[in-house]
């Protein structure tokens, strides 16, 4: 009982369908029992009028009353018994005594009922021109079962539709959920990013208040995480001044004598000014990253882009002796994309500079770019330790950090890539660039050719 | 040369007016813009240094301002704004540079040289990277300030190519496009071939090849 209350609290159909048949059974009932009452009242009215003709019948014709006279009729149970209503000794003399009912003499002129040997008879007791008292009876049981035939066919269809209607009702409330159902469908599908407010002119009117509120929730988590964002970008803003004021100090400071020693401790100091200056930036880029804005109109060259790229890497790559290239470089500066500019530039960046980072000196970091199916797929391969499987999720998490990692990134790089990408309709997958060792990580930028395939 | 520094940030300040001092700069430093115009008014300046988050009057009113009296003199913006918004209307507002924290002293002052040279029409001629120096006139390239070396037409418009913008990736068919004129015939192998001239004459690590992308002198010599 108490699963039956949970299901009918959970669902709005179920408890649609359970109330709307209790209440067809209840009319049924109600109607059976006025139908019951009304064929009752008129099978009486019925008896009562043919018991008053017979009475007639016998009296103006002066017909013999003779004792225990029966007007036969189909059955036992729609005869008709004509007697005199005398004394039991007069009764008994007729000689037929089947048919002759043990009526009382005392009986008053008028219709009534009388239980005779447990069986209940409807009696007219009439007197005669000739002051005979003659009595007309028929049973009641006929009465009975017109009354409840009339109720049980008044129920009966109820009864039978019942399944019927709950079979109707089940499709029409389906079909008239089916906006909300379609509405929270296209709800799920949306990206944390997609905070604008659904379209409620195709919702019923009851349902609209509803789906406006939740517009409303929509508008202020919008509102708040735009707030958010701000402040995170006021506040890396901010930051510039002093940062600005601690390296030129340290600057002036690098530009006195000094021994060995400090020397050596200024190096860290200004290394360490140089890492959150670079936080900084990449705090900024995130915020700038996650802003939504419309989708580029203008096709941007990966060639350009990515040698543009190089060209501020490549000095970090050769202080690690790291082989940064192009495989396969014929035909990339055809590749166009519809794609922000400084959005391709930051992604390829981020990408390149992890992979500059995370591979020891020595290593090799490869850039390569195809087309097929109109996506555009960046590739970039390096000979790092790669990322387990396991992790490939989290470390697109802003600071996420993996274990055994020794670089002091700011660990936002992937962070905003992700952002980008998530902005502009791409996709990115990691895998290992050599899954024999398995080692190095290969990232796989999918960027779509035709623009209007972002949001 | 006598610089204005506009700057209410005191460690800042005291930076940057240490270190133009140290550059041979008399560097004058105020802290909002009503003592700016009061400064540019009763003395000549040279240059600008010039914050945009200033207390009570903005930067870019008081840049307006400084434009509409002193036309001549040359101006720098240096800020932490970084919106496209803000650089525009600060180049358009008459600024001649446009800098962004956090920068580095030695870049503040090498933009510095450069808003000074054009405003007193001396355009530097060299091209070059602190190591290799070109010039167009005799077509000789000059190595970490050792003797003269003469270039072939090919070779100089290559190294010239190469040390308008260093630090900058040229591919193959940026350099052809340097190196021809319309309708000359390319001949395979052309730029390889020159690169290795040219590197034997100005030493072989001047010229860096980046594999699959293209050639580059660096930034730095």
């Amino acid at each position: 009982m108490d699963g039956l209350k949970r299901r009918l609290n959970d669902s709005l159909q179920l408890r649609l369908s359970f109330w709307l048949s209790a209440a067809i059974v209840l009319v049924a009932a109600l109607a059976g029992v006025f139908s019951f009452v009304s064929a009752f009242h008129g099978a009486n009215e019925l008896q009562d009028n043919t018991l008053r003709q017979v009475a007639a019948l016998f009296d103006r014709q002066a017909l013999p009353a003779i004792d225990g006279a029966e007007m036969r009729g189909s059955d036992e149970e729609t005869r008709v018994v004509v007697q005199h209503l005398t004394d039991k000794t007069r009764a008994g003399d007729s000689g037929d005594t089947r048919a002759a009912l043990p009526l009382r003499a005392d009986l008053p002129d008028g219709l009534q009922t009388v239980e005779i040997e447990g069986e209940a008879f409807r009696v007219l007791v009439k007197t005669t021109r000739f002051d005979e008292r003659i009595a007309v009876a028929q049973e009641t049981g006929v009465r009975n079962e017109i009354a409840r035939d009339g109720a049980l066919r008044t129920v009966l269809p109820f009864m039978g539709l019942v399944p019927l209607l709950l079979w109707l009702l089940a499709n029409l409330v389906r079909k008239m959920f089916r906006p909300i159902s379609a509405l929270s469908a296209a709800l799920d599908q949306r990206s944390d990013e997609d905070l604008y407010p659904m379209d409620t002119d195709s919702l019923p009117a009851e349902v609209r208040p509803f789906a406006a509120a939740i517009n409303r929730l929509l508008g202020r988590v919008e509102r708040s995480m735009k707030a958010q964002r701000r402040f995170v970008a006021d506040a890396a803003h901010e930051l510039r001044s002093p940062f600005t004021a601690l390296s030129l100090q340290a600057e002036r400071l690098a530009q006195l004598p000094l021994g060995a020693d400090a020397s050596e401790r200024l190096h860290t100091l200004r290394g360490g000014i140089e890492r959150g200056s670079r936080l900084l930036e990449q705090l900024l880029t995130l915020a700038r990253a996650q802003e939504t804005m419309a989708p580029s109109t203008a096709n941007v060259s990966v060639g350009a882009v990515v040698r543009r790229v190089l060209e501020d890497m490549v000095p970090l790559a050769q202080v690690k002796d790291i082989d940064l290239g192009i495989v396969g470089s014929a035909g990339i500066d055809d590749i166009h994309i519809p794609m922000d500019e400084i959005d391709l530039v930051t992604l390829v960046r981020n990408l390149v500079d992890n992979a500059v980072r995370y591979t020891p000196p020595g290593g090799k970091v490869d850039l390569s770019t195809s087309t097929s199916e109109g996506t555009t797929v960046l590739q970039i391969d390096d000979s790092g330790p790669g990322i387990a499987p396991s992790d490939r999720v989290r470390v697109f998490e802003p600071f996420c950090r993996l274990q055994g990692s020794e670089q002091t990134g700011s660990g936002l790089g992937l962070s905003i890539v992700q952002a980008i990408v998530l902005r502009t309709g791409a996709t990115i997958a990691l895998d290992y660039a050599d899954s024999r060792t398995p080692s190095g990580l290969r990232v796989q930028v999918r960027m779509p050719q035709r623009a209007g395939a972002a949001r | 040369m006598r610089v204005l520094l506009v700057e209410d940030d005191t460690m800042i300040g005291e930076a940057i007016t240490s270190s133009l001092k140290d550059a041979a700069y008399a560097a004058d430093w105020v802290k909002d813009g009503n003592s700016a115009l009061g400064s540019l008014a009763c003395q000549h300046y040279d240059l600008v240094l010039l914050d945009l988050g200033l207390p009570g009057q903005d930067g870019l009113v008081v840049l307006r301002s400084i434009r509409a009296r002193h036309d001549a003199v040359g101006l720098l913006i240096i800020t932490a704004r970084d919106g496209l918004d803000d650089r525009i209307s600060g180049l358009d507002g008459g600024a001649d540079d446009y800098v962004l924290k956090p920068f580095d002293m030695n870049e503040l002052l090498a933009r510095m040289r450069a808003v000074l040279r054009r405003k007193t029409g001396k355009a530097e001629p060299l091209l070059g990277n602190g190591t290799l120096s070109l010039d167009p006139a005799t077509r000789q390239v000059t190595v970490q300030s050792g003797t003269a070396i003469g270039l072939s037409n090919r070779e100089f418009a290559l190294l010239q190519a190469l040390l308008v913008r260093p630090g900058a990736i040229l591919s193959r068919s940026d350099l052809e496009d340097r190196i021809y004129g319309w309708g000359e015939e390319v001949e395979s192998n052309a730029v390889e071939f020159l690169l290795h001239g040219l590197r034997r004459k100005i030493g072989s690590g001047s010229i860096k090849n980046v594999r699959g992308a293209g050639w580059m002198v660096s930034k730095d010599g």
